[in-house]
């Protein structure tokens, strides 16, 4: 009954997403205090290299791996966060272009690290990884009555829902407490902001870190989710390919991000014709969103319409 | 202003709506699909089977997948006019990122009709992809990947795509042996899977010829400019310029450096090995040398056939991808007619002992790790045209 | 070899100029960045080879056509990306940026469905004039580009200091609220802005096009975000840090490949403008204070 439904290409496809929201989240917490980073791309590949490389070499278990290339990605994002500090705007956007590239091209040229524009290969999959293990305890997926490739991928969905799950958690508790409250008096107005004593400095590093963080923890699950990476998966497209997810879902609400990386992943699986024409679609949304509807699709007075909707049909109160 | 908002709002919720609906559509129909189980043989005893294809079709290299799904649509309808087996391809767009390939594999891989996969294009998708279609048992070709370590993924893996290590040796030996080069520089796309794995290989065999290498540079994508390598390089007066690059790099390249005053031969990969490079460089192209299987002025009948052909289908020449995917297509038939049964396990030892298969490449085999053996033709450009290199 | 490759680099960064003075002066008047300008650049390209392989025109023709195209398509930036976003509340400074990436995507990969991924070569015979100087060969396609980039930049610097529309459109740069009290057409002044800095894109796109013999959809890209760098390390709406930027960075990526490793070339743009953004903010010729735009 089971195996009939677990289709291992719906599972891929979940996967994908939810690295994405991951991803779009990234984005997304950053904006929260006011501050657009295009390095997300750059911060996804270091995680995933970071944590390929690691486990390939030194044979280290794949959870210290993903953690480790999420902890390098987010002490980047201190390394970079301070001193941009004094930048703000567009002039922050375009440095952290600047390091998405910079990122890219050591890729491609640290050979005897990264194997340049070829890849690494053999990267430890992370469901296939599991399976082995709990084969070691005499565990047979055809037990619950699963093929294993079958289990592989049920595996690592379950994992990657769990993480996204905790993300979404992590920054929803953290946007209603005081620390939430200070990053959106910064975005607000930030001259404001610190007349009232809030420490910018700390906030802004402290959001900026946090989505350095989130991208490398994301770059290091698709690292082990395709078994395979190369520079070219961490380009300028991808940056862009992420800040859309965010802006079109909506980059006031958390909703938004998540919204937008599902959206906008199944799209083109969905509709394969139209696929060829992706990209223009990207193009004129993204055009027609910033004219009408800049703050993307959800914003908060929707979600509290939705809310008063569901209200309202309860027939409560 | 609200209403505006409003209605946009409206509009966009039912947008979606529809979208979520078309993908539940899709997903019950190839879950019932999935159900329906093993390949069938037809009534009239044609064995009839469903390969599935990976292609690179949307983005900047479409133009590779377009001549591979050629290629393939042209081998297709010939083989089954001949009738003994029937194939039906399902062609799915990778659009050259490797979590989109592996997406499309998984899908056609899940599809328990589907016998086995050609492609992916690019190596950087196939590299990503082949690992899972051997895991899964289902068997896989590349067609136009050509860097180093591919058919020794898996059992199930197999390529006849001529690799870089066999192509580029034959072209520097001749190219060698008759301009007596003594220096040679090299030059090559450093961030393209592809164009690095051939630099690799012509570093090797320079070094292995004892050849002096006076100047070694790298270009990326999307750069028009190459002066000041070539300046560098022409600084060195190698005998020979080495470049490892696709024909839409290489060509503009080779007409810089025709401009700059480089007059020496030109010796390129499998990527540089295209009609489209004399388009493009238009005289400059003058000099270059590659090897490949593939020669599209050969006055072999198949070859001419096969030219004929495809232009009146097509409306245009072939080149080397539409080729190699025609004649991987031919492979898998005779496979599939000596297998007896659209079973994915016989079939890939089928495929495995395949042994000198008249190709329109020429005589093709598979060695004992499914790579391809098969003789290389070594060709220059000369006035604007490939000739046999002599 | 160094006579050679100064020949290269002042070719490079004279184009990086032209492109850079577009950036320059939409963000001068604007405050935004003009993420789209690359590909408008890369659509003048086009214009010019299909006017001169494909149609066979004279090459002053294709600099026409390519102008009015690119003009037309500044137009229609400023009117349906630009225009609707000013002014109106609740609209983040971000919103701008992301709009033009949106343009240079849906023109990017317009061109990929028009005229196809592949280079495009650019046949003119004026391409083939060179000169030889001892034992360096210079062609008369470079000194053109240099003396193009030179009376563009002097050209600007006149207009906008001298001319009646150039103070129109530095009071409207300096405070567009007061300068329309004044009465400038604010608006008129906004779309002129753009239309000439497209112009001027498309001017380099054919210039490219002529030197290097290649144009591709994918070339925007890469231009787009070297201008881009370049406005940020000689200041962001100065037209004379545009010129210097874009020579310093073209003569710098040329001799990173002469004397260093040709791998990083692409880096050494953005390498650059961390370190500037980091010490000196307002770029090297910048006076104003980099802050909140």
């Amino acid at each position: 009954m089971l195996a009939d439904i677990i289709n291992p290409y719906f599972l891929q496809i979940l996967s994908f997403i939810l690295i994405n929201i991951l991803l779009a989240i990234s984005v997304y917490v950053p904006l929260s205090s006011g501050q657009l980073s295009l390095g997300s791309a750059g911060f996804m590949g270091v995680g995933a290299y970071t944590s390929a490389l690691l486990t390939i070499h030194f044979d280290i278990p794949l959870i210290i791996g993903i953690l480790a290339g999420a902890c390098v990605a987010g002490i980047l994002g201190i390394i970079v966060g301070i001193p941009s500090l004094r930048l703000s705007g567009v002039y922050l956007a375009i440095a952290t272009l600047g390091l998405g590239e910079v990122i890219r091209v050591i890729f491609v040229n640290w050979e005897s690290l990264t194997k340049g524009s070829i890849g690494l290969t053999g990267i430890p999959q992370m469901g296939r990884e599991i399976l082995n293990f709990a084969k070691g305890f005499g565990f047979d997926p055809a037990m619950i009555g699963l093929k294993s490739n079958q289990f592989v991928y049920l595996v690592i969905v379950l994992i990657l829902l769990l993480l996204v799950i905790a993300t979404i958690w992590f920054v929803v508790r953290q946007q209603n407490s005081r620390v939430g409250r200070s990053l959106s008096s910064i975005q607000m107005d930030e001259k404001a902001a610190e007349s009232m004593g809030i420490n910018i400095t700390y906030y802004k590093v402290l959001s900026f870190t946090q989505g350095a963080f989130l991208a490398g923890l994301a770059g290091a699950l698709f690292a082990h989710v395709m078994g395979y990476i190369s520079p070219s998966d961490f380009s300028y497209h991808r940056a862009v390919e992420i800040l859309i997810f965010t802006v079109f879902g909506g980059s006031e609400v958390i909703l938004g991000a998540v919204f937008g990386a599902t959206f906008l992943t199944l799209v083109p699986e969905v509709l394969r014709f139209i696929s060829d024409y992706r990209y223009i679609i990207y193009g004129i949304v993204l055009i027609i969103l910033m004219a009408v509807r800049p703050q993307g699709i959800f914003d908060i007075h929707l979600l509290n319409r939705l809310k008063g909707l569901k209200r309202s049909k309860g027939g409560v109160r | 202003m609200k209403v505006l908002v409003r209605k946009t709002i409206g509009i966009m919720t039912v947008l979606m709506l529809f979208i979520l609906a078309a993908c539940s559509g899709t997903s019950t129909e190839t879950g019932t699909e999935s159900e329906s189980g093993d390949n069938t043989e037809q009534a009239s005893g044609t064995l009839s089977a469903k390969i599935g294809v990976v292609s690179y079709l949307t983005g900047a290299g479409a133009a590779y997948g377009e001549a591979i799904t050629q290629g393939l649509k042209l081998a297709q309808e010939e083989i089954n006019e001949q009738g003994e087996v029937n194939i039906e391809l399902v062609i799915e767009d990778s659009a050259g990122e490797a979590d989109q390939a592996l997406s499309a594999a998984q899908k056609l891989m899940n599809d328990d009709e589907i016998l086995a996969i050609i492609g992916p294009t690019l190596s950087t998708e196939f590299l990503a992809v082949a690992p899972e279609a051997d895991l899964n048992g289902i068997p896989i070709i590349g067609t136009s990947t050509t860097v180093d370590g591919i058919p020794e993924i898996g059992d199930y893996v197999f390529r006849n795509a001529i690799p870089e290590s066999l192509a580029i040796p034959a072209a520097m030996e001749k190219a060698v042996e008759r301009t007596n080069a003594k220096k040679v520089a090299l030059i090559y796309g450093n961030d393209d899977a592809v164009t690095k794995g051939g630099f690799e290989v012509m570093e090797r065999t320079a070094k292995e010829m004892g050849l002096e290498i006076v100047a070694t540079e790298t270009f990326q994508k999307g750069q028009s400019d190459y002066n000041a390598q070539l300046t560098k390089i022409k600084n060195g007066n190698p005998d020979l310029v080495l470049a490892s690059a696709l024909y839409n790099e290489g060509a503009v390249i080779m007409d810089q450096a025709r401009k700059m005053g480089i007059d020496v031969p030109f010796v390129g990969g499998n990527g540089f090995n295209s009609p489209q490079a004399i388009e493009i460089a238009g005289e400059a192209a003058n000099g270059l040398i590659v090897g490949t299987p593939w020669f599209g002025e050969s006055d072999d009948p198949k070859v001419v056939e096969f030219n004929e052909k495809y232009e009146a289908k097509f409306g245009k020449l072939p080149d080397q991808f539409a080729a190699q995917a025609y004649d991987a297509l031919y492979i898998y038939a005779d496979a599939l007619k000596r297998a007896g049964e659209a079973d994915r396990d016989v079939f890939r030892d089928a495929l495995a002992e395949t042994k000198d298969l008249e190709g329109l490449l020429g005589n093709f085999s598979f060695d004992e790790i499914g790579d391809v053996v098969m003789d290389v033709t070594v060709l220059e450009i000369k006035d604007g045209k490939f000739v046999e290199f002599e | 070899m160094l006579l050679e490759q100064l020949v290269n680099g002042i070719t490079l960064g004279s184009i990086y100029a032209i492109v850079a003075l577009g950036f320059t002066l939409v963000f001068g008047v604007l405050g935004i960045i003009n993420m789209a300008h690359g590909e408008i650049f890369m659509v003048g390209a086009f214009v010019g080879v299909m006017t001169t392989s494909v149609l066979g025109w004279p090459l002053w023709l294709a600099f026409i056509a390519s102008i009015v195209v690119t003009g037309i398509l500044g137009y229609l930036l400023e009117r349906i990306t630009l225009r609707p976003l000013r002014g109106k509340k609740g609209v983040s400074h971000l919103a701008p940026l992301i709009s033009t990436i949106g343009v240079s995507i849906l023109l990017e990969n317009l061109s990929h469905h028009i005229f196809g991924a592949g280079n495009q070569p650019f046949r003119s015979s004026f391409a083939e004039i060179s000169i030889e100087i001892g034992s360096i060969t210079i062609y008369l396609v470079q000194i053109v580009i240099f003396a193009i980039s030179i009376l563009l930049m002097i050209g600007l610097t006149i207009w906008l200091s001298k001319t009646k529309a150039g103070k129109a459109l530095r009071a409207t740069a300096e405070n567009l609220e007061t300068a329309s009290i004044l009465g400038v057409d604010t608006k008129k002044i906004i779309t002129l802005t753009v239309i000439i800095a497209s112009a001027m894109g498309g001017i380099a796109g054919i210039l490219v096009g002529m030197a290097f013999n290649s144009v591709s959809p994918q070339m925007g890209l890469s231009m787009g975000l070297k201008g881009l760098a370049i406005i940020i390390l000689g200041g962001m709406g100065n037209v004379k840090g545009a010129m210097a930027g874009g020579l310093i960075l073209g003569l710098s990526e040329t001799f990173l490949v002469a004397f260093g490793d040709s791998g990083y070339r692409d880096a050494i743009a953005f390498i650059m403008i961390i370190f500037i953004l980091l010490l000196r903010p307002q770029g090297i010729f910048g006076s104003k204070i980099a802050e909140g735009r």
